[in-house]
């Protein structure tokens, strides 16, 4: 009789599907999540194509119905330690490292407020900073703050002194959990701009890529969603999307992110909304919006201030008054030029996250870091973790991967 | 889109330009980085990505008479950006291989030009005629006595004026060439000025070419982009020393020519030509700084080019057979000199009987060459230049 659990790692879009689809069918599920909150990249983003929807809108249905459901055990600040057993008896062990507050959720926010802003916020892309003790978004999952420890210091000691939703003394753990079945649903991560050297390698100012452009324009984003430039805040007239920054490229990755073109097309509505005379421009190589994306981009580009002109940007440099220069062949007209814009945002693509990082599970990956195996062992991929999706797409998967692995810990 | 274009794809043409060097074009999906990424490509209708899709689409007249190709220093830059591997360098290097093969008749020399198989044929008729030259002078036996090349090939009656004819025969190879180049150029059309513009005498045309991109490199110093790399560095320095290595030898060639022939008329000029020369004469020690400067150029370019990254950039048998010869006409005049003075007559004889077949091979040869770029890349850029086809920056 196998085990009837399921470990599910990674807890975004894809991994609390699976967790759900798993768990509301009465499985037993433990979520494995790296950091502190569940949502992962969606919980970055400003709103999803094609509806237009901000994230709260999916996400908060999933964060409720993990709540009601006994059956889900997410451990967030949780990494996966080893993997031992075989298909329908693994026993795998976790370890989680302390969020240094009080169980339940205590809105620490005049706390944290009281702390100074010194670290780069990760979930800010670099935009902002974010002090010790945080929470990453309002609807955050779970709703409760963590606290930084390693980089506290001795003012903030003498400020977080006695209280009792602070506990400073909590350590890490390690516990182990028996599975049947495992989904890896690790995720991806947006491509290391430093490494497009052509494209001014994350240096130039107000070249920013499109995961940051989602900050900038979300709501609870450090600019309260107005899309500024980050360094003068000016608001930018001219503003161009490079696409294939890295995609389908063989010095990067060699493949099509998928969701870029859309990202872009999606991301000039929120310029084109907020500025009503800025004109942006899509440079691409092709622009690919499949099937019903299509319509999607007819109704974007109807905007005659939203250009699209076909030739990939291959050298950026920067202008003066902190202006781009970008070169680029427009491939219809036959002509190079020196085009200059307020605000570019490179359409970095998506690389899977076990790309150069390795799980302690036995599972194939294809040499970009995508997985391509591993089901015989009763362990299924999910979500961009297997390849580049779309939002609905990375839930389709999760629900895919949950059912395979519930026919695993079945029989 | 009105009106459908028909495509008539020569794939004959296709495959030719993927045997000499264009294995790779069909991999180019015309993103356009390539243009992006060449620093001498001008703004309108830049290259190589044009070129790219010609080639794909086997659009043979474009490209035959497209001046681009020889605008091109092959820097690489453009392949090493690439996101397919199409290596967009190589397309233009194996179509300059093609104009090389085919720009000029006796077009069958072109075709024993194009491959390693033919080498033998194009070894043997200089070894036979130096050969032949050898039997009728000393029946083939090495001379007694002080080491005289003369003794077996006289220059007045083998070597100059084989040379002479020689040189002449690929002068005249060279006419023929570029008159159908620069007819060819002629549908390149030129930039549009709008307002007043002043058009550039051809002679401006030409001192600048010849002063900046012949005599300093400019433009092939500029290829590489902004990120020099160091094979970049070594390739321009590589490439001048050897070309002014061939400017001092041929300097000091006109001057022993002139000594000795002038000298039969106005006599003080007769020691000048009078060969083998001391070492103490000055234009021997030039001679000697130009053997070395050119040794030092090979040395830096065939290192380079040992060390390419192959999924990049790809040397064909062009570049392999120009490196080649060049590398013996060097080797074997240093190894001459040097069995002449230790006084190795046999050994010194036959490295120098080797030395004119390498050197007969360089000149006859030349215009079917990758050294043909000599002549018809300067004509390209006086003719781009005249028609304001300028780098964009």
């Amino acid at each position: 009789m196998p085990n009837t659990s399921v470990l599910v790692v990674g807890g975004g879009f894809s991994g609390i599907t699976a967790a759900l689809e798993a768990a509301e069918l009465g499985h037993e599920v433990y979520l494995v999540e790296k950091t502190p909150f569940l949502g992962g990249r969606v919980a970055q983003l400003n709103k999803y194509f094609p509806k237009l929807c901000p994230p709260s809108c999916g996400l908060e249905i999933q964060f409720q119905r993990i709540k009601k459901n006994k059956n889900v055990k997410v451990f967030t600040l949780a990494e996966l330690v080893s993997v031992s057993g075989q298909k329908g008896d693994y026993t795998a062990k976790i370890r989680i490292r302390p969020r240094h507050t009080a169980p339940g959720s205590a809105d620490l926010s005049e706390l944290a407020g009281e702390l100074p802003a010194r670290a780069d916020n990760a979930f800010e892309l670099g935009l902002a900073k974010r002090g010790p003790l945080h929470l990453d978004m309002p609807f955050a999952f779970p709703a409760r703050y963590v606290l930084e420890k390693d980089e506290l210091r001795a003012a903030d000691l003498e400020t977080l002194e006695d209280n009792e939703f602070i506990d400073l003394e909590e350590t890490e753990k390690e516990i182990e959990v028996c599975v049947g079945s495992i989904v890896v649903a690790t995720g991806w991560k947006p491509y290391d701009v430093t490494r497009l050297t052509n494209l001014g390698a994350g240096a130039l100012d107000n070249c920013i890529t499109n995961m940051q452009l989602e900050r900038l324009a979300s709501p609870c984003g450090p600019t309260g969603g107005q899309i500024l430039r980050p360094s003068d805040g000016a608001a930018p007239k001219r503003v161009a999307f490079v696409q294939c920054a890295g995609s389908r490229d063989e010095n990067h990755l060699n493949f099509c992110s998928y969701i870029c073109c859309m990202a872009s097309l999606k991301q000039a509505t929120y310029v084109r909304e907020q500025y009503p005379d800025a004109q942006v421009t899509i440079f691409y190589i092709d622009l690919r919006t499949p099937d019903r994306y299509q319509k999607f981009r007819a109704r974007v580009l109807a905007d005659e201030n939203i250009r699209t002109v076909k030739g990939k940007v291959a050298a950026a440099a920067q202008g003066e008054g902190g202006q781009v220069v970008l070169t680029v062949e427009d491939a219809v007209a036959g002509t190079k030029s020196h085009e200059t814009f307020d605000l570019v945002v490179l359409a970095t693509g998506m690389q899977p996250t076990l790309s150069g990082e390795r799980l302690p599970i036995d599972v194939p990956v294809d040499e970009d870091g995508f997985i391509v195996g591993g089901e015989d062992k009763g362990i299924f991929a999910a979500g961009c973790a297997k390849k580049p999706l779309d939002v609905m797409k990375s839930a389709q998967s999760g629900t895919g991967a949950a059912m395979k692995a519930i026919e695993t810990v079945r029989r | 889109m009105s009106k459908a274009v028909r495509i008539e794809p020569d794939l004959q043409f296709i495959k030719d330009l993927q045997a000499v060097g264009g294995d790779s074009l069909k991999k180019c999906y015309q993103c356009a980085t390539c243009s992006v990424a060449c620093p001498l490509s001008p703004a309108d209708a830049p290259y190589p990505r044009k070129e790219m899709v010609w080639a794909q689409w086997g659009l043979k007249d474009k490209l035959v008479n497209d001046i681009d190709i020889w605008l091109c220093h092959n820097c690489g830059t453009c392949s090493d950006l690439c996101p397919r591997g199409a290596k967009p360098g190589d397309l233009l290097a194996a179509l300059r291989n093609m104009a090389y093969r085919s720009l000029v008749s006796p077009t069958i020399l072109g075709t024993w030009m194009s491959s390693s198989k033919y080498l033998p044929i194009l070894v043997a008729i200089p070894a036979a005629l130096w050969l032949f030259v050898w039997y009728l002078t000393t029946g083939l036996t090495i001379p007694e006595g002080d080491i005289v090349f003369g003794k077996i090939f006289p220059g007045d009656y083998t070597i100059d004026p084989i040379m002479s004819l020689t040189f002449f025969f690929m002068v005249a190879s060279f006419v023929l060439g570029v008159s159908r180049l620069i007819k060819s150029f002629g549908a390149a059309g030129g930039t549009y000025y709008v307002g007043e513009h002043k058009k550039p005498s051809v002679l401006n045309c030409i001192k600048d070419v010849l002063f900046n991109e012949v005599g300093q490199h400019a433009n092939f110093k500029e290829c590489g982009g902004e990120v020099q790399k160091p094979e970049d560095e070594e390739r321009f320095k590589g490439h001048l020393a050897l070309f002014y290595s061939f400017v001092i030898l041929a300097v000091v060639t006109g001057l022993i020519a002139f000594g000795h022939w002038g000298g039969k008329v106005i006599h003080f000029l007769e020691p000048m030509g009078h060969t083998p020369l001391p070492l103490y004469a000055p234009h021997k020690f030039a001679a000697l700084v130009g053997m070395c400067l050119g040794i030092y150029g090979l040395v830096k370019l065939t290192s380079r080019r040992m060390n390419l990254d192959q999924s990049k950039t790809k040397s064909s048998y062009y570049d392999w057979y120009l490196l080649g010869v060049v590398w013996a006409v060097f080797a074997t005049g240093a190894g001459a000199l040097l069995f002449r003075l230790a006084g190795v007559a046999t050994l010194a004889y036959v490295t120098y009987y080797v030395h004119l077949v390498a050197v007969w091979m360089l000149f006859a040869y030349l215009p079917w060459s990758k050294l043909g770029h000599l002549v018809y890349r300067t004509v390209a850029l006086i003719y781009a230049r005249y028609i304001g086809r300028v780098p964009l920056s």
